[in-house]
């Protein structure tokens, strides 16, 4: 008859939560920190992996023509001439930082460290001044010349051809898994402490006069889940659209994908942690003891947290594959191997079927060890008193 | 009419309730009365179903008590609670939606409530900024936002000061004559139930020692007594009469007790010869004073 009633229970815990101080500051914090992220990449110049240097000659030398003619010789160099008049001027500029290296008198002058590709490109605007000298004695034509320049281009033929937007794709699987992170640490004890407010403001006990405890706790978490998965998508859209207005990414589709591959592990691991924060807060009457029950739980989210950094740079380790499967740690682990092209299908299948199984497990378990302690109020209640409590 | 029948319920070792089984008719206010840790919060609590029953069964209007019907029951448990941080008149809507009332019906009653307990607050104020009396009250509209078919409630007058009394009392009246709702609650303070209650449940280690209308009560535990005060006379004036024993002497005259048909009328006739009488009249048992008498026995 009131079967429906959870959804009133997520219903307030959705709307209530969505007026607090305290969500509208987590979401204008999580805005801040992925534009930050996102206008530092954007700065850094666009996502595509080619290096783009600014390279400054002293105006007449004839090297400004040679260096923008060698400029797409040099694999994955770009290269932006800044005339100066003089060669103090050109100096001045690299030591100001306005170019990343000066091409005077057949020696590259830079700041501190020259990048290899930088040199490589010097290298050859300076043999090609040699060249020239050489080709005008021999009374060479322009065509020749061009011939010459621009002629065979060396193949470059790799055995196992990467993904060449692995970087980008790398990069947004990481601000993904850090915001996951976050979502599920911080939804998680929202609806711990919502648990708590509800048992230590003792108003548990009129809501049970209405519904049984697994309703209650239901739709508690469906609601704080909505919460934070509306959260997720409202800030994974603002990042994708602020990264392709700003060209720190210009791949949307995959962009759009790997996000709907979070929200995607985001729901499988709410569904799967959510019970047991509700558990903790339901085994606490006080705040200052909720910090204590969680320690568990926050430990092992922490532990999957560090897996997947490190899948980020070993995406095949054995205790990466393992992590990517477990439910505790998949949506953090799994979704990086995904975007880097390692996991395996079945890999993939299995961490969703392992996280709705044990979840589907979890929740009546948790239901009666939540339905055994939200009404004891006092001390602290053991897990087993709990359960126990029930029967 | 609410029936609770053979209920049992342990926890761990420790047995809360044995058989307990009592009837709440329907316009009848009851009166639970028992000791702390007696066993009236778990009754309650297994009547609304917050608490499960190990043995027994809870039923309304001939029925055993579902989820849909008891969701139409109004409770107020001793622990008083709210949402601390939820405006007022929002967190009343929203436990009668709980129990199954529409919106726009929940805030018409939320907003008739806030006038006939005389809330003093804005609807928006949130529940932890309200004075104790208040909240108090607020409590109450919770447990009567619904329009709940009974009402249970658990200490309701513990922490009112006399006018609080006065209000709730004469609510809960109300909900029983006027509405025919039948009420049970649990109270320490025995003169209020004497006066507002028809019955009277009394629990006692998890047993029903004695239930019933009041006067019935009193009426199978009156004993012969008599409270006399006469001026002037000798301490000992009715030893002269066969049958008549000394129960108790008060400040002011004495409590006797009559046995083996000693006449009311003789003693009233003695009394009169030793002086002025100032009291005469047959003693009642208070509440108090049965509930004292059935705890100890």
């Amino acid at each position: 008859m009131n079967r429906g009633i959870w959804r009133l229970v997520a219903r307030r815990d959705f709307w209530v939560r969505i007026r607090e101080r305290s969500f509208v500051i987590s979401t204008l914090i999580n805005l801040a920190v992925i534009s930050t992220i996102i206008m530092i990449r954007a700065v850094g110049g666009g996502g595509d992996g080619e290096a783009s240097y600014r390279i400054g000659v002293v105006s007449d030398g004839g090297d400004e023509d040679r260096i923008a003619a060698l400029a797409d010789v040099v694999p994955g160099v770009r290269a932006r001439v800044l005339s100066f008049s003089g060669e103090d001027a050109a100096r001045a500029a690299v030591a100001a930082g306005h170019v990343d290296g000066a091409l005077i008198d057949q020696s590259l002058v830079v700041d501190e460290v020259a990048p290899a590709q930088l040199v490589q490109l010097a290298q050859l605007a300076v043999a090609a001044e040699q060249q020239d000298v050489i080709l005008d004695r021999y009374q060479v034509t322009s065509q020749d010349r061009d011939v010459l320049r621009s002629g065979p281009r060396l193949k470059v033929e790799s055995l196992q051809p990467g993904d060449p937007n692995r970087s980008q794709n790398e990069a947004i699987a990481f601000v993904g898994m850090i915001l996951l992170y976050g979502q599920l640490f911080g939804y998680g004890v929202w609806v711990a402490s919502g648990v708590l407010e509800e048992k230590s403001s003792r108003v548990v006990e009129i809501l049970l006069a209405a519904m049984r405890a697994r309703q209650l706790m239901a739709g508690k978490i469906v609601g704080i889940g909505l919460l934070g998965l509306a959260q997720l998508v409202f800030i994974g859209g603002f990042a994708i659209a602020l990264a392709l207005v700003t060209g720190a990414i210009d791949l949307p589709g995959s962009a759009a994908s790997i996000a709907l591959l979070d929200v995607g592990y985001f729901v499988l691991a709410f569904a799967f942690y959510a019970s047991l924060f509700a558990v903790a807060g339901a085994l606490v009457s006080r705040m200052e003891e909720l910090q204590n029950v969680l320690v568990p739980v926050n430990l092992v989210i922490i532990v999957s947290f560090f897996i997947s950094i490190s899948a980020l740079s070993n995406p095949d380790s054995p205790l990466v594959r393992v992590a990517s499967i477990l439910p505790t740690s998949s949506a953090l682990a799994m979704p990086v191997r995904i975007v880097v092209g390692v996991a395996l299908w079945w890999e993939v299948a299995l961490s969703v079927v392992l996280s709705i199984a044990s979840t589907l497990l979890l929740i009546p378990l948790a239901g009666r060890a939540y339905a055994g302690a939200v009404l004891r109020t006092g001390g602290r209640v053991k897990l087993r008193e709990a359960w126990r409590a029930h029967a | 009419m609410l029936e609770l029948i053979g209920l049992s319920r342990r926890f761990g070792d420790v047995v809360a309730l044995d058989d307990v089984s009592f009837n709440v008719p329907e316009g009848e206010l009851v009166g639970f009365v028992g000791r702390n840790g007696s066993g009236k919060t778990t009754t309650m609590r297994i009547t609304l179903g917050v608490l499960d029953a190990h043995a027994g069964e809870v039923r309304w209007r001939g029925e055993p008590a579902d989820a849909g019907a008891r969701r139409r029951f109004g409770y107020m448990p001793e622990e008083r609670g709210l949402y601390p941080r939820m405006r007022v008149h929002e967190q009343l809507v929203y436990l009668a939606r709980l129990h199954g009332v529409d919106h726009a019906e929940a805030g018409r009653r939320a907003t008739e409530l806030f006038e006939t307990l005389e809330v003093d607050a804005k609807p928006t104020d949130r529940v932890e900024s309200l004075s104790l009396g208040n909240q108090q009250r607020v409590q109450l509209a919770a447990a009567l936002v619904h329009e709940p078919v009974l009402l249970v409630l658990d200490e309701p007058f513990s922490g009112l000061d006399p006018t609080g009394v006065d209000v709730l009392a004469g609510v809960l009246a109300r909900q029983a004559k006027e509405r025919g709702v039948p009420v049970v609650f649990s109270s320490h303070q025995l003169e209020l139930v004497e006066r507002l209650c028809d019955r009277v449940v009394l629990i006692e280690r998890g047993h029903v020692l004695a239930q019933g209308p009041i006067d019935e009560l009193r009426a199978s535990r009156m004993q012969n007594l008599l409270r006399i005060e006469v001026a002037g006379a000798d301490e000992r004036w009715f030893d002269v009469l066969p049958g008549v024993q000394l129960e108790r002497a008060l400040a002011r005259g004495v409590v006797l007790e009559l046995t083996d048909g000693a006449d009311t009328q003789r003693v009233l006739d003695l009394a009169r010869q030793q002086g002025e009488v100032l009291h005469f009249s047959k003693v009642q048992p208070t509440l108090s004073e049965l509930f004292r008498e059935v705890v100890q026995a």
